[in-house]
């Protein structure tokens, strides 16, 4: 095993490494942007070295600065996290021209599969079923004229891209230019790639990923698959396994097509296979992420194993930590995450300073956070604040933990999704288990959190009053005695 | 004397009608009594209004109250005269930052006529683009922020000529 470990990256992830390092008897080391000077995983980690940049997500994307840290302070291995450089064959190989190990999979499977036009082909070669899809061979207009045939709807991707970025539906040719042009400024900003492709949009599809581990040299194992249907913006927010749509014969298959893809791929380390499942039961292709994924806690819970020890196990001895038959799910887990933003509906971000954080503790849930009380959510990073995942019996457990979870979780300061996810999980549709990418989307009118009770209004509204120092001053800090009031104590 | 708070975008004024021998406030026109106010520590405060004790978690940020009650957290404003008095004076005129971004386009230049609706600018906040949209028909004064410029919350984007 290791002795140490530098983690690039930082936030809940980061924290969430260092936990599992730490438990190894790793020494962790983190770097930081000066305006993490107070984040968590800087009080977290043995040590922390800071990263010059102007532009704080520059920071963390600084490949020879991190290279230059890991190596000063002998890191014997760099994990990536999600995010940042975590797809970046680069850094992976920049890493790997070091003493250093990279935890993930090699440079050269990256590049693969970070190119969706080539994971496709891949795909395609190794009998993974993909979408019918134009790629843009020469010019713009040449992949319109392909896209059209296709038939609409019609789902526009960066080649480059992922987590929503440059992605867009198209339901008839007259919005296709417009939405293509579009994709590809987005594409060209996020990935320095400005090309799309388009493929056929499944609607009412589910997403279904397979969480795989290889050994790098033609073996791999699953973890069983993740249901991430429950979307906005083309980003997950709630994810669960086992999917309660999939009978034990589809989620046999797919699992082994993950798995199969992976064996051929000589994939090495952690890596997820994402399929979006028809409902006919039909199932394509969506694309591989070779990292760990955010949601990659409930297939923990379920599985009974820890992902991020596995990785350093894998990168340390070139073995499989397990065989297929030693994984087993067990019972039902659900994620949550919680993202700085506004709930109503448009999702917008939202900034502010963390001023009140609680966070219930109660078995069979887990808060993977990476916010601290004081802290100041900025536009600078990604606003997920944490995540909650909650482990039961069966989904009706899992469902009523979480809702109890988000219940009682404070988060005072900055607005955030907490009361908008309570109310998915209590939606019908979900418990029912009715679940698709378009979820939010059909349900936007009965998915706006409930208003205050009328007893409640005037609590918070007597409340509010009460926080304006001139009407305290009014009500209280006068020569009269106020007999019957209780205390104001500080 | 009223005070004027704003919850979920609807305005409620609170008033204070006796502080002995009880505390009697009126809330929207209603008559409460509260016969409680205690800080149990200095995020949650109990409440006791018409006989029902409420928990409620506090936080003060900038220019909202943040609060806490039952499962749902709720964000007030305090409408407080002064600052109502001085915001009027900006009216349509500057076009501000909601948050702190980049700008990623202009679409309009000083001294060129806007129609109500067109796109003058499109920022990026948080990875989300969003269009600065003209609030009124109008001429633009000044583009204060230029592409890839970044900026703070509050500031100026646009400026509009002032109608006379």
């Amino acid at each position: 095993m290791f002795d140490s470990v530098l983690i690039a990256n930082r936030g809940e992830i980061a924290c969430r490494i260092i936990r599992t390092a730490r438990r190894l008897g790793l020494r962790t080391i983190a770097i930081y942007h000066h305006q993490d000077r107070r984040a968590p995983h800087v009080e977290l980690a043995d040590e922390a070295h800071i990263i010059e940049a102007d532009v704080p997500t520059a920071a963390y994307l600084d490949i020879g600065q991190i290279i230059n840290i890991a190596g000063n302070a002998s890191a014997s291995c760099v994990h990536p996290g999600y995010g940042f450089l975590s797809e970046n064959a680069e850094f992976a190989a920049a890493v790997e021209a070091t003493k250093m190990t990279f935890i993930g999979p090699q440079p050269e499977i990256i590049r693969l599969m970070g190119d969706k036009n080539q994971s496709r082909e891949f795909a395609q070669q190794t009998n993974v079923p993909t979408a019918p899809s134009a790629r843009q061979k020469g010019d713009l207009d040449a992949l319109l004229a392909d896209a059209t045939r296709l038939g609409f709807p019609l789902l526009i991707k960066a080649v480059a891209g992922g987590g929503g970025k440059g992605m867009s539906i198209v339901h008839n040719e007259a919005d296709l230019v417009d939405c293509a042009r579009t994709a590809s400024s987005e594409a060209a900003r996020y990935f320095a790639d400005g090309r799309i492709y388009a493929e056929r949009y499944i609607e009412r599809g589910r997403h279904i990923e397979v969480q795989i581990l290889g050994d790098g040299k033609g073996d791999a194992i699953h973890l069983f698959e993740r249901e991430c249907s429950v979307q906005r913006r083309f980003q997950k927010i709630i994810e669960e396994s086992p999917a309660t749509s999939l009978d034990h014969e589809l989620r046999c298959r797919i699992c082994e097509t993950a798995v199969n893809m992976a064996k051929n791929a000589n994939y090495r380390n952690a890596g997820t296979v994402e399929f979006i499942v028809a409902p006919d039961g039909e199932f394509y292709f969506l694309e591989t992420n070779t990292r760990l994924q955010v949601e990659h806690p409930v297939t923990e819970l379920v599985c009974g194993v820890d992902l991020v020890e596995a990785q350093f196990r894998i990168a340390a001895t070139g073995e499989l930590p397990w065989h297929q038959e030693d994984i087993r799910q067990s019972g039902h887990a659900i994620e949550c995450r919680i993202y700085c933003e506004e709930s109503d509906g448009t999702f917008l971000p939202a900034v502010g300073t963390v001023k009140v954080l609680n966070i219930p503790d109660v078995p069979g849930i887990r808060f993977d956070g990476g916010i601290a009380l004081n802290q100041t959510i900025t536009a600078a990073f990604d606003p997920m604040a944490g995540k909650l995942i909650c482990h039961g019996t069966n989904r009706n457990a899992a469902i009523n933990l979480c809702e109890r979870g988000l219940n009682e979780i404070v988060l005072l300061g900055v607005n955030n999704n907490i009361d908008y996810l309570r109310g998915i999980l209590k939606h019908e549709a979900f418990k029912a288990g009715r679940l698709h990418t378009e979820f939010i989307k059909e349900h936007t009118s009965t998915l706006i959190p409930d208003g205050p009770n009328d007893s409640e209004q005037t609590a918070l509204l007597i409340a509010a009053a009460l926080d304006v120092d001139n009407i305290r001053t009014l009500i209280f800090d006068t020569p009269e005695p106020y007999a019957s009031i209780g205390d104001w104590q500080n | 004397m009223e005070f004027t708070f704003e919850l979920n975008g609807e305005e409620h004024r609170i008033g204070l009608i006796t502080r002995k021998p009880r505390l009697t406030l009126s809330v929207d026109g209603r008559v409460h009594h509260v016969s409680d106010v205690i800080l149990k520590n200095k995020d949650q405060l109990l409440l006791t209004i018409d006989g029902h004790r409420h928990t409620v978690w506090r936080a003060r940020g900038d220019d909202h109250i943040h609060l806490k009650i039952g499962p749902g957290s709720f964000t007030l404003k305090y409408k407080d005269p002064l600052q109502v008095a001085q915001q009027s004076t900006d009216g349509d005129d500057v076009l501000k930052a909601d948050m702190p971004g980049v700008v990623v386009s202009v679409h309009c230049e000083g001294k060129t006529p806007v129609v109500s609706g067109d796109i003058l600018m499109v920022i990026e906040s948080m990875k989300m683009q969003i269009n600065i949209v003209a609030p009124r028909d109008g001429i633009i004064e000044a583009v204060q922020v230029g592409v890839d410029q970044t900026f703070e919350k509050g500031a100026s984007l646009i400026s509009l000529e002032v109608e006379n």
